[in-house]
């Protein structure tokens, strides 16, 4: 039963003749031996073969005669060794990572003394352990050679005490003339740091603090503000959603706490033969997100539908549960919508609906819908409010006109940087440089910092103690995995923000000591656990989270709401009075919500011929670690590019305007410039199936001009396209109606990694729906069969070879294609934790990023042999059809790839030199030292996961940019794996090293080694839960029990039917489809008109 | 006594040597040898037997200094009872050494004390026919190995002028023989026209030189091409003198004193500068080289001994590196000796002998692969995580021994990684 055809790039999808010859070869490039020994000159060249041997001879004498002297390495063990570190064992310790918008409870790996790995945090109830790309790489940002060393003044290196004796002079002259003082800053979620603020305003009293983010989620506070009196973000819960219906949400890349978001969402979608359940998603959007990826359906709507979306749903949603309408207008996906709403309806209490608008009036009509749905309380927390985003946007407008007015005097940024990510129609630097007094703590001479007059650098997060509060009842602590990196006597230091402020407002106290003061009169006395202060504290240091005040599996609070009016487009809200909760003082009594005043204001927003919809993407996010080369090279896990932003189009709309189509991603892309109300920038075009037509997406978060040394190296890395950002009735909005884009008949090379190796036409993906899993558990996995001999039998199960002994441990390693949402959390856990190369853009246009892990992103279309078959259509047309780029919104799969450890490894057999073999335990080794480069391994690998060196990327200076050739950079390196290089083969090990480590634990605790003590870096970094790894020998293991339960079910091996024996095994994919495969290409027509048929 | 204190090495020798005899004799001297070994036990940390002082005083001329051996026996045992008893020369005692006060050692049985009394008021003397055995012991196999070279030239040299001497001879005679028998007198050929003359007549025997002389240099050019980056031998010269003979041998320190981290972590740890203080806090001078090694360490720690305090800056030890594998090896040491239970001396040589630590195996991957394939491991049956892997092994190898290699160890993962 050949299910849908995957296509991994349009390139592949348009099948040209270049294309086809091209994936022909192994190589993306032809070795020129011809034009070499046709070379003429060779000839009368110097070196003839007799000077050739000699040389050759002198050289080995040479090298042989150098390697005789003994290599003098020096010992140096610590003069007082610190009693908790023994040198070759990690120490870890926990931590929490927040920076203004993501939040994660973590644990820091040490080695020496130094940070070397982030993990998520198992204790934390907020994330629950899991952690993003972006976590992950932030380790490499501590050692980021572009951090400041001191202070400076004006520009110039300066010294904390002169830098504090200058600064408090000028603050107390502004306050005592009555100046205002300003501080600006992202979300600051740390009790102890507001405390310090106050403390800073208590001193000069003309501060005001004003909150503003990048990226903003303003209308939702604002919004919940007018329907519940609190200006709140509240917290979700997709853990207990039958149904999820996101507008343009991407909750599980950046929409206000991913990682959790993730961890929820794995949960609803992890099926088995007892559980055949789960939740069903729908997205409406207009980029293709990560999270409209993971959509059971999908709906390309543009930017300015989406509004509308959410009216027509809350419609759709009353006329099934009863209640008024709002006033609407026809939408094409109103279907769609009609399906949405009678999933909601039948969930509810068990549904959510989230939408991803910073426009308060569409976040009135969501939470109308949600209240309908009763979903408040049930999946929706109001009553324990999310605080990671608190930005105000109307607040920071309000203070960049203050500050154009010159009413403001002295202006403190803090964790920010508005310079470049404010609206271009802010201008927000004019305005910045009218004040007298502009300190900065960035870290960096970043965009805005570098127009400072002071720059007091913060220290990094991993150096610094700091206290969370991302939810109400959670707490986190963050602790100094290491001293700081510049710290006297070599250089003047950085310090804590905190503590200058303290020290600027004349406080003395050590932060630490204020933290614990903190913790002590507000933290401690909420929890009943811990008798002693001292206990509570150092508890919750060793956890790194806590949760107080609230019993887990307690009832959470249902918002007293007003049932009848529930169903009203007028909703009054229950006033609820919130105490001692940080927006407290922003609580205002609830005004009764015209939702009709909302619709009609959504109703008169006009579409524009081009809209543009900004996004994030998952590695770069909104930019604050734009210098950092793991995420830089991490691929969009859509578009699979690396080191760049771009324009997203559908292709058909690209095909219309004459752009070019880029068919191999070392083929050049057409540039564009792009307009919105007189800003212009200039970047590549990519075709993206799935984009809505009329509409195009930038990524935000590129473009940095001073993020520090990467773009002195590479150029600056893409486009700013924050300037894009609309202010619309007080709030951002990212995106923008009216976008001109012209064809600047240019073109400029990118980078991708989408379509290294073609597929085939291989079943590598299976995939099946719910419907028919629960019919047959076995669905859409079926087995490849051959005649032989003895009769038919399963290909899997002809042999060539005998099997080997694995008299020992038997690892394994399961992927489970459902939870698996592509984030890429995996790919940069694995180069932090292997030490893999960053190689730059130039490098990956010729296909030779050194990611071990990479995941392998399919569009799918719809036509296969079933429907062919059906339809009456010819095998070509059937195959044309197949890869028809009419496919505008193609369904897409994540497949993790690394190496699959075969029994029978086609790499092994080649290997002239024994580099590469079995070990009895079923990993496939792979010898660096013994390894001569032949590259026959890679030749006859069919995942193609091999990794060659093509270049000492850890010495060539072509390549400074790659974090181990900085003194700094080198020391995140992992001391238990080999740094590589040039000449030799490299690829996933299966983490030998912490299989290892872990087998040595258990030996020496004389013990069998125990399930789940082993971990390898991708599986410990996903936040859905996706990959399983353990010993498949021990009966008793997860892996195993799943391997065996799953045995006629959704188990399977890549490319089993050629007899390669992978260890590594995958589970299909379930979507929640209406339309089963059999079904196929019916449209969401024909199964309307069956629907409409049964109700009837 | 005061000669032998001023010559600490000799007095070393002296103690070594009576140690040596003691055990030869030991139906003689029994209660000295006693008494020497609870002294270097419990005594020698604190006090030495001549007259510098340590944490406690130098023993030296303790005999005609104390009230007698009945008083030296309680102060022993338990000094704090007997300067509470009120004896005058215990307080004086207690006084003149900044009241600090001595451990007691109520442990100590009356033969015990007897025997420890006996040895501090006559430590044995220097006996030099015992000499040999000591100090020198572990020289540099380079040095020694010139020797053989230098005498293996001088005897090839002897050779040559012997034949050419006998050459000369026989050329004599031959014409003093033709001479007699009237024959004309042969002309001297040059010694290589001679061979030349030989070999073509003996073209077999010839054959054969050449294919030995070629065979000999080929196989010694293939071991002297197999030793590269192979430093058997190799021992550096450290900056402190370190002497492990001295500490691990002579004082039988535990390696594990100082490498403490050997069954914790994957390396053993050159041990940091705060544990030799433990010890040197209270021994400024040593037996071999006296102060000056001591005073490096007194530097590294920032020690200032005449203050008693770490007044100055540290200053790290760059020791140098004596066992060095290539950064692509992963060497465990708690899997070798503390799941493998091997001993260090395994690997590292008799340490205890050394005066310079030096590097005493190949190191090389082919020594490791032989010991992997050699080293049986019947013992790990008692390890709960063997178990099952045993039990397997024992039915595929049906009584044959299992070894290392057996058990995966020697597949490439396992180490290079």
């Amino acid at each position: 039963m050949a299910t849908k055809k995957y296509w991994k790039g349009l390139e592949e999808l348009n099948n040209s003749p270049e294309f086809v010859q091209k994936a022909q070869n192994e190589f993306a490039e032809q070795i020129p031996v011809e034009k070499f020994l046709g070379n003429e000159n060779q000839e009368s060249n110097g070196t003839n073969r007799r000077d050739f041997l000699k040389f050759l001879g002198f050289s080995v004498t040479a090298a042989s005669l150098a390697a005789c002297e003994t290599p003098v390495n020096k010992a140096i063990p610590y003069v007082v060794k610190p009693e908790e570190i023994t040198p070759g064992v990690a120490n870890w310790y926990a931590s929490t990572y927040y920076d203004g918008s993501d939040y994660a409870s973590i644990i820091v790996k040490t080695r020496e003394g130094r940070p070397i790995k982030v993990e998520g945090n198992d204790f934390s109830k907020v994330t629950m352990g899991g952690t993003n790309a972006r976590v992950q790489a932030s380790v490499l940002s501590l050692y980021d050679s572009s951090r400041l060393t001191g202070p400076t003044a004006n520009g110039a290196p300066a010294t904390w005490a002169n830098v504090d004796k200058e600064i408090g002079g000028k603050l107390a002259a502004i306050a005592a003339k009555g100046g205002a003082i300003r501080i600006l800053s992202s979300s600051i979620i740390s009790p102890s740091t507001k405390g310090v603020i106050a403390e800073f305003a208590a001193k000069y009293p003309t501060t005001k603090h004003v909150t503003y983010d990048a990226v903003s989620y303003s209308g939702i506070s604002k919004a919940n503000a007018q329907t519940f009196g609190q200006e709140v973000i509240p917290s979700y819960n997709f853990a207990k959603a039958d149904v999820i219906v996101s507008i343009a949400a991407d909750f599980l890349a950046n929409w206000i706490s991913p990682i959790e978001f993730s961890k929820q969402y794995a949960k609803t979608r992890k099926v088995s033969k007892d559980h055949a359940k789960m939740s069903k998603h729908y997205q409406f959007e207009s980029n293709l997100s990560l999270t409209g990826a993971n959509a059971d359906e999908r709906v390309p709507v543009k930017v300015s539908e989406q509004g509308k979306v959410a009216v027509n749903l809350y419609n759709a949603v009353a006329k099934i549960v009863g209640g008024n309408s709002l006033p609407s207008s026809a939408l094409a996906c109103d279907a769609e919508i009609a399906k949405a709403a009678k999933a909601l309806a039948e969930s509810k209490g068990k549904s959510i609906v989230v939408s991803g608008s910073n426009d308060i009036n569409v976040q009135l009509v969501v939470n109308g819908i949600n209240q309908m749905l009763d979903n408040y309380g049930k999946t929706i927390d109001i009553e324990n409010p999310t605080y990671t985003h608190q930005g105000d946007d109307a607040a920071f407008a309000e203070l960049v006109a203050e500050m154009a007015a010159g009413k403001v005097d002295a202006i403190i940024t803090y964790n920010t940087n508005p310079v470049y990510t404010a609206p271009a129609s802010l201008k927000f630097a004019d305005a910045y440089n009218k004040v007298g007094l502009r300190i900065s703590f960035a870290d960096r001479a970043d965009e805005t910092a570098s127009l400072a007059n002071y720059i007091c650098p913060d220290s990094h997060y991993l150096e610094s103690w700091n206290d969370f509060n991302p939810k109400k009842a959670h707490y986190s602590l963050a602790q100094p995995t290491i001293a700081p990196l510049f710290a006297q006597p070599r250089h003047e230091g950085t310090r804590q923000a905190q503590q200058t402020l303290l020290n600027w407002a004349g406080n003395t106290t050590d932060y630490l000591a204020y933290i614990q003061k903190t913790w002590m009169e507000k933290v401690f006395p909420m929890q009943g656990k811990y008798m002693m202060f001292t206990e509570f504290w150092n508890n919750s240091l060793h956890n790194g989270a806590i949760e107080v005040g609230k019993g887990e599996g307690e009832v959470l609070a249902t918002p007293v709401l007003d049932s009848a009016a529930v169903a009203a487009p007028v909703v009054a809200a229950a006033v609820k009075p919130v105490k001692e909760e940080p927006k407290a003082e922003e609580v205002k009594p609830a005004a009764v919500v015209n939702l009709n005043d909302a619709a009609s204001k959504i109703n008169a927003v006009k579409g524009g011929a081009l809209e543009l919809a900004l996004y994030e993407k998952v590695g770069i996010g909104n930019g604050n670690q734009a210098n950092n080369p793991w995420l830089q090279e991490l691929p969009d896990p859509i578009s699979k590019i690396t080191w760049d932003n771009y324009i997203t189009m559908a292709p058909a709309q690209m095909a219309k305007e004459g752009y070019l189509m880029m068919e191999r991603q070392d083929r050049e892309a057409s540039l564009a410039t792009v307009t919105v109300n007189g800003t212009t920038i200039k970047l590549p075009v990519v075709p993206q199936p799935g984009q809505a037509e009329g509409t195009i997406g930038i990524a935000v978060g590129y473009g940095r001009e001073k993020a520090g040394s990467l773009s002195e190296k590479t150029g600056v890395i893409g486009q700013n396209a924050y300037p894009f950002v609309q202010v619309v009735d007080g709030t951002m909005m990212y995106g923008a109606l009216n976008v001109s884009v012209a064809n600047a008949n240019e073109t400029t090379e990118i980078a991708g990694t989408q379509i290294h190796h073609t597929l085939m036409g291989r079943e590598i993906v299976k995939e099946t729906n719910l419907e028919n899993y629960k019919k047959n558990p076995k669905s859409g996995n079926h087995d490849e069969m051959l005649v032989t001999h003895s009769g038919v039998k399963k290909a899997a199960t002809i042999d060539l070879w005998d099997s080997f002994d694995r008299p020992g441990h038997s690892w394994g390693m399961t992927i489970d294609l459902n939870s698996c949402i592509g984030c890429g959390s995996c790919v940069v856990s694995c180069t932090a934790e292997n030490n893999v190369a960053v190689v730059g853009k130039e490098q990956v246009m010729k296909t030779r990023e050194m990611h071990w892990l990479r995941i392998d992103r399919y569009y799918s279309s719809d036509m296969n042999k079933e429907v062919a078959k059906e339809e009456g259509v010819g095998a070509i047309d059937m195959y044309l059809e197949m890869e028809n780029p009419a496919a505008a919104n193609p369904k897409v799969v994540f497949q993790p790839i690394m190496c699959q450890h075969c029994n029978h490894a086609p790499c092994e057999n080649v290997c002239p030199v024994l580099a590469t073999n079995h070990s009895s335990d079923g990993l496939n080794m792979m010898t660096y030292n013994r390894c001569v480069g032949t590259r026959y391994c890679a030749n006859n690998c069919p995942f193609k996961v091999r990794r060659f060196n093509w270049f000492n990327y850890n010495g060539n200076t072509d390549f400074t940019f790659n974090p181990s050739q900085d003194d700094l950079g080198r020391m995140v390196l992992n001391p238990d794996v080999v740094v590589r290089s040039r000449g030799v083969m490299e690829k996933c090990s299966m983490c030998v090293q912490r299989i290892q480590e872990g087998k040595l634990e258990a030996k020496k605790s004389e013990a069998p080694l125990k399930d789940g003590a082993i971990k390898t870096a991708c599986q410990q970094s996903c936040p859905t839960n996706a990959i399983y790894f353990g010993d498949l020998n021990d009966e008793n293991s997860e892996i195993a029990k799943l391997r065996k339960e799953e045995a006629e079910g959704r188990n399977y091996f890549i490319l089993e039917e050629i007899g390669i024996k992978p260890t590594v095994s995958y589970l299909t994919k379930v979507r929640n489809c209406e339309t089963t495969i059999e079904e196929g290409r019916k449209t969401s027509g024909h199964a309307e008109a069956k629907e409409e048929k049964e109700h009837a | 006594m005061d000669t032998m204190c001023n010559k600490p090495r000799k007095q070393i020798l002296a103690i070594i040597s009576f140690l040596f005899l003691s055990f030869i004799f030991s139906a003689n001297n029994v209660s000295a040898a006693d008494g020497a070994k609870i002294f270097k036990q419990n005594c020698a940390v604190c006090h030495s037997l001549g007259t510098n002082k340590l944490t406690g005083p130098g023993l030296a001329g303790i005999a005609t200094r104390a009230p007698g051996d009945e008083w030296l026996k309680k102060w022993i045992k338990n000094n704090d009872a007997l300067r509470k008893s009120g004896d005058a020369y215990a307080i004086k005692v207690y006084n003149d050494n900044n009241q600090v006060p001595m451990s007691a050692f109520e442990f100590l049985s009356d033969e015990e004390l007897t025997a420890l009394v006996e040895y501090i008021k006559a430590p044995p003397v220097e006996k030099k026919e015992e000499k040999k055995d000591n100090g020198g012991g572990a020289t540099a196999p380079t040095e020694q190995g010139m020797n053989p070279l230098a005498l293996l030239i001088g005897i090839i040299a002897f050779l040559i002028i012997i034949i050419a001497v006998l050459r000369g001879v026989r050329f004599s005679l031959k014409n003093l023989q033709n001479e007699k028998q009237g024959l004309p007198a042969e002309e001297q050929v040059g010694p290589w026209t001679e061979l030349k003359t030989w070999m073509a007549a003996n073209k077999t025997k010839t054959g054969l030189v050449i294919l030995f002389i070629l065979g000999g240099l080929a196989s010694s050019g293939w071991y002297a091409l197999k030793g590269i980056g192979v430093y058997e031998g190799y021992h550096p010269t450290q900056p402190i003198a370190f002497n492990h003979k001295l500490h691990a041998g002579d004082n039988a320190i535990d390696c594990q004193y100082c490498h403490s981290t050997v069954e914790k972590s994957k390396t053993a740890s050159i041990p940091s500068v705060n544990v030799c203080m433990n010890c040197h806090k209270g021994i400024s001078e040593g037996p071999t080289t006296g102060k000056t090694e001591i005073a490096k360490i007194y530097e590294a720690a920032g020690w200032d001994p005449d203050k008693g305090a770490y007044t100055k800056p540290e200053k790290p030890i760059k020791w140098v590196k004596v066992h060095n594998l290539p950064d692509f090896v992963f060497f465990s040491h708690q899997q070798h000796v503390k799941v493998g239970k091997q001993d260090c001396a395994n690997c590292h040589g008799d340490l205890k002998t050394m005066t310079t630590a030096q590097q005493v195996k190949p190191l090389t991957m082919a020594w490791c692969i032989d010991c992997h394939n050699k080293t049986e491991v019947p013992t790990m049956k008692d390890n709960p995580y063997y178990e099952s892997l045993h039990k397997k092994l024992a039915e595929k190898y049906k009584g044959e021994p299992i070894t290392v290699a057996k058990m995966g160890g020697i597949e490439c993962a396992k180490c290079h990684y």
